[in-house]
C-alpha cells in the first residue's frame, strides 16, 4: 500500500500543479489584452448596448470583481475566490443573466452526452482491438483500416457524415437540438423520447471516433500480450482460449486507461465540436455562441469549466488505474 | 524395467516462418522415460531443446507444426487426437510443462489462487474453490511457500518464490510427466541444483511420475537425472545414463560439451563450458551428412556424405557418428 500512496500523492501533486496553471492562464489571458481589461470589456460592450444604467452597472461590477486597482497577486486570489463561490459575473450577450446560470443549464447536457459516449467508445474499441489481435485473418483486415480511417477523421467530419446520412438523407433522426423545439423541458414521455432521439447522432459520432483510436492501441497491446510467456504457459496447462483472451484483454486494457486519460482532452475537444454541429445545448454550443457574441465572461467561465473537468477526469482515471493494476504498485515500491 | 510413462517415436515437428520457410527444429526424435525416472536433455542454445519440449506436449499452434511420429503417454497414444480434447484431458493433467522463462510464466494481473482455480477448473469445472484452495495450500506448503502467497500477484513475489509457484502450479493436477525447460537458467548453479532437487522431490512425493529436465549445461545434469540425451541441430546425438554421458561421452559433440573434465566432483564444480568453436547449423537448410561435421575435430570427408544413423553400443547407450566407439576413444586419447 505504501507504493500506492506514493503513486496517489504523485498524481495529486500533478493535479494541483496543472490546476494552478489552468487558473493562472484563465486569469492572465484577459489581462494581456491591451489597456485596462475592464475598460476594454466595457468599451466592447458599449458597441452593442444602449442601456446606460446597465453599462454603468457592468463597469462597477467588473471594477470590484477584478479589483484592477489592487496588486496583481491580490487580484489573483480575488479571482480564485470568486470562482470557488461560483461567481463568474454576468453574461454580456444575455445580460444580466449570471454566467453561472448559463453554465448550470448547459453543463449537464455535456456531461450526459460525453461521459457515456467516451466510455462506450472506449469499451467497444478495446473489445474490437483484442478480437482483431486474437482472430487476425479477415476480421483484423477489416477492423484495422476502418479504425485507422475513423480515428484520422477530424472530429467534425464524423459528425457531418452522420448528420448528412441519417438526419438529412434518411431523416431517421433530427438534425439539431437536445429536444424538440416545440417542447418545454418536463418529465413526460414525449419529452424523454425526444431527448433520446436527439441524443443518438451526437452520441454515436463521439463513440465512433473514440472506438477508432482505442481499437488501434488495444490491438497492438494485445498482439504483444498474446506472445507473452504466460499465455503459452496457461495454454499448456489446458486453460481454454476464451479464458486466456480474458487475461490478455485485462492486461492490455489496463494501460489503455492511461491511454484514455491522455486522450480525454482531445476527445472532449472533439465532442464539443460534435455538440456544435448538432446544436446540442451543452457547453460546446454555449462556447460557440459566447465567442460569436464576444461574451467574454462566459467564454472565460466555459473554458475554465472544461479544463477543470478534463483535469478531474484525468486524475480519476489514473487513480483507478493505480488501484486495479497490481503492476503499478509493484513498480512504485522499488 | 519399470512401466514406460512416456514413449516418443520418430517425432518430427517444424516451424513455418512468416516467409513460409520450414525450420526442422525436432527431427526424428525418439525417447522413453520410465516411471520414477528422469531424463535430462542437454545441448547448446538453438539446438531445438525448447521446441522438443513443446512438441512433446502433443498440442501444436502456429508457427510450430506437427509433421510425423507418435507420442504415447502411459500407454495412451495421443497423436492424432482432437486438439481440443488434448487440451482438456492431456495438457496439465497427463503432461505438464514449466516454460524456459518461468519468471514471466504467470499472468501479472491475476492472483496466484485465481490462476490455480482456472487450471483446475479447466479440467474439472465441478471442483469447488474451497477444495482448490485446500489443495493449493497443501502443495505450496510442501514447496516451502507460505499460504499468503496464494493471495498475491506475481509482481509481489521474489524470483525464487515465483519459480516455486510455477513448479507448484505445474504439478497441481499431478501430471504423469513433467517437462521442465531450463527452469533455472537464470539462476546460479547452486540455485539451479535447488530447483532440480525440488522437482525430484515432487517426484518422490508422487505428484509427478516421470520427468524431463532440459538444460544447456550438460555438467549440471550429473547426479540429478537418471538418463541424459544430448541434442544437436534438432537431432539426438547421444543417449545413455547420466553417469556415462557426463564422465564418458562417446559423441564428439557431447565430449565438447563436457570440456576437459577428468576429475570427478572437484573437477565438476569449477568446470566451465569450453566453448566448441563455431555455431550450430541453420535449421532451414541442415547439412546432408553429419550435422556436427563442420565443427568436429575428427571430421573426414566421409562424414558429410550421408545422413548418420544412431549406433547402439554396450551399456544401453547410443550415439550418432560414423566412427566406432574404439576409434573415437583413441582419437580422444591422442587429443
Ligand atoms: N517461433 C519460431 N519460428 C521459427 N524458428 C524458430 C522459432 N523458435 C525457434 N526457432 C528456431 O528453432 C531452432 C531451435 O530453437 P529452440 O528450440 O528454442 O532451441 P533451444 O531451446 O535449444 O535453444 C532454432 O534454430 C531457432 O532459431
Ligand atoms: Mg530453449
Amino acid at each position: 500500500m505504501k507504493g500506492y500512496r506514493r503513486y496517489f500523492l504523485n498524481k495529486l501533486l500533478w493535479l494541483l500543479v496543472t490546476a494552478v496553471f489552468a487558473f493562472l492562464l484563465n486569469f492572465t489571458l484577459p489581462r494581456l489584452m491591451p489597456g485596462d481589461p475592464v475598460a476594454a470589456i466595457v468599451s466592447r460592450l458599449a458597441q452593442g448596448m444602449s442601456n446606460s444604467t446597465g453599462m454603468k452597472a457592468v463597469y462597477e461590477q467588473y471594477a470590484t470583481q477584478f479589483g484592477t486597482n489592487k496588486p496583481i497577486i491580490e487580484q489573483f486570489f480575488l479571482y480564485v475566490g470568486n470562482v470557488f463561490k461560483g461567481n463568474f459575473g454576468s453574461s454580456f450577450s444575455q445580460f444580466p443573466r449570471p454566467v453561472i446560470d448559463i453554465l448550470k443549464s448547459s453543463i449537464w447536457w455535456t456531461v450526459g452526452l460525453q461521459f457515456p459516449a467516451i466510455i462506450v467508445g472506449w469499451i467497444i474499441g478495446n473489445i474490437l482491438g483484442v478480437l482483431a489481435a486474437y482472430i487476425r485473418k479477415g476480421f483484423d483486415k477489416v477492423i484495422m483500416p476502418v479504425s485507422l480511417f475513423i480515428s484520422n477523421l477530424p472530429a467534425f467530419g464524423m459528425a457531418v457524415i452522420l448528420l448528412v446520412i441519417f438526419a438529412v438523407d434518411l431523416k431517421w433522426f433530427p438534425t439539431s437540438g437536445g429536444y424538440g423545439f416545440d417542447l418545454i423541458p418536463e418529465f413526460s414521455w414525449r419529452f424523454i423520447w425526444s431527448v433520446i432521439v436527439h441524443y443518438q447522432l451526437p452520441f454515436w459520432s463521439i463513440v465512433l471516433i473514440a472506438i477508432g483510436g482505442q481499437a488501434i492501441g488495444m490491438r497492438s497491446m494485445s498482439i504483444y500480450e498474446l506472445n507473452a510467456d504466460y499465455v503459452k504457459y496457461a495454454r499448456f496447462l489446458g486453460i481454454k482460449d476464451r479464458k486466456i483472451v480474458g487475461y490478455v484483454f485485462r492486461n492490455a486494457m489496463l494501460p489503455q486507461i492511461t491511454g484514455l486519460a491522455l486522450a480525454i482532452g482531445t476527445m472532449v475537444g472533439g465532442a464539443l465540436v460534435a455538440e456544435i454541429i448538432f446544436s446540442y445545448p451543452g457547453l460546446g454550443t454555449t462556447l460557440l455562441t459566447a465567442i460569436q457574441g464576444q461574451d467574454y465572461p462566459l467564454i472565460s467561465a466555459v473554458t475554465l469549466i472544461i479544463t477543470v473537468m478534463v483535469l478531474i477526469a484525468n486524475f480519476t482515471l489514473e487513480i483507478i488505474y493505480g488501484l486495479i493494476d497490481p503492476r503499478i504498485k509493484a513498480a512504485q515500491s522499488d | 524395467m519399470g512401466k514406460v510413462m512416456l514413449e516418443v517415436n520418430e517425432l518430427t515437428t517444424k516451424y513455418i516462418t512468416r516467409f513460409n520457410e520450414d525450420v526442422y527444429a525436432v527431427d526424428h526424435v525418439s525417447l522413453k522415460v520410465e516411471e520414477g525416472k528422469s531424463l535430462g536433455i542437454a545441448g547448446e542454445s538453438g539446438c531445438g531443446k525448447s521446441t522438443l519440449a513443446l512438441s512433446l506436449m502433443g498440442y501444436y499452434f502456429s508457427p510450430l507444426h506437427y509433421t510425423s511420429g507418435e507420442i504415447i503417454i502411459d500407454g495412451q497414444n495421443i497423436t492424432g487426437m482432437n486438439p481440443d480434447a488434448v487440451r482438456k484431458s492431456i495438457l496439465g493433467n497427463e503432461i505438464a510443462y514449466i516454460p524456459q522463462a518461468a519468471m514471466n510464466a504467470l499472468n501479472p494481473t491475476q492472483k496466484i489462487i485465481n490462476f490455480i482455480e482456472d487450471v483446475v477448473q479447466a479440467h474439472d469445472p465441478k471442483v469447488s474453490k474451497k477444495e482448490i484452495y485446500e489443495l493449493a495450500r497443501e502443495r505450496f506448503e510442501v514447496l516451502g511457500l507460505p499460504k499468503e502467497v496464494l493471495q498475491r500477484y506475481p509482481v509481489e513475489l521474489s524470483g525464487g518464490m515465483k519459480q516455486r509457484t510455477v513448479i507448484a502450479t505445474s504439478v497441481i493436477l499431478e501430471p504423469k510427466i513433467l517437462i521442465a525447460d531450463e527452469p533455472s537458467s537464470a539462476l546460479d548453479v547452486t540455485s539451479q541444483k535447488m530447483v532440480i532437487k525440488m522437482l525430484r522431490y515432487m517426484m518422490e512425493k508422487g505428484y509427478v511420475k516421470a520427468m524431463i529436465f532440459i538444460t544447456h549445461e550438460l555438467p549440471l545434469l550429473y547426479n540429478v537425472t537418471d538418463d541424459i540425451m544430448v541434442m544437436y541441430a534438432g537431432q539426438i546425438v547421444e543417449k545413455g545414463s547420466a553417469q556415462q554421458t557426463v564422465f564418458d561421452p562417446i559423441h564428439p559433440y557431447a565430449k565438447g560439451l563436457m570440456g576437459s573434465i577428468i576429475v570427478p566432483e572437484s573437477g565438476l564444480k569449477d568446470s566451465k563450458l569450453t566453448a566448441i568453436p563455431g555455431t550450430p547449423p541453420n535449421l532451414k537448410k541442415p547439412p546432408e551428412g553429419c550435422r556436427f561435421a563442420e565443427r568436429c575435430k575428427y571430421v573426414t570427408p566421409e562424414c558429410k556424405r550421408f545422413p548418420v544413423d544412431m549406433k547402439y553400443v554396450e551399456g544401453n547407450r547410443s550415439y550418432r557418428c560414423i566412427f566406432s566407439e574404439e576409434h573415437l576413444r583413441k582419437a580422444y586419447q591422442n587429443g
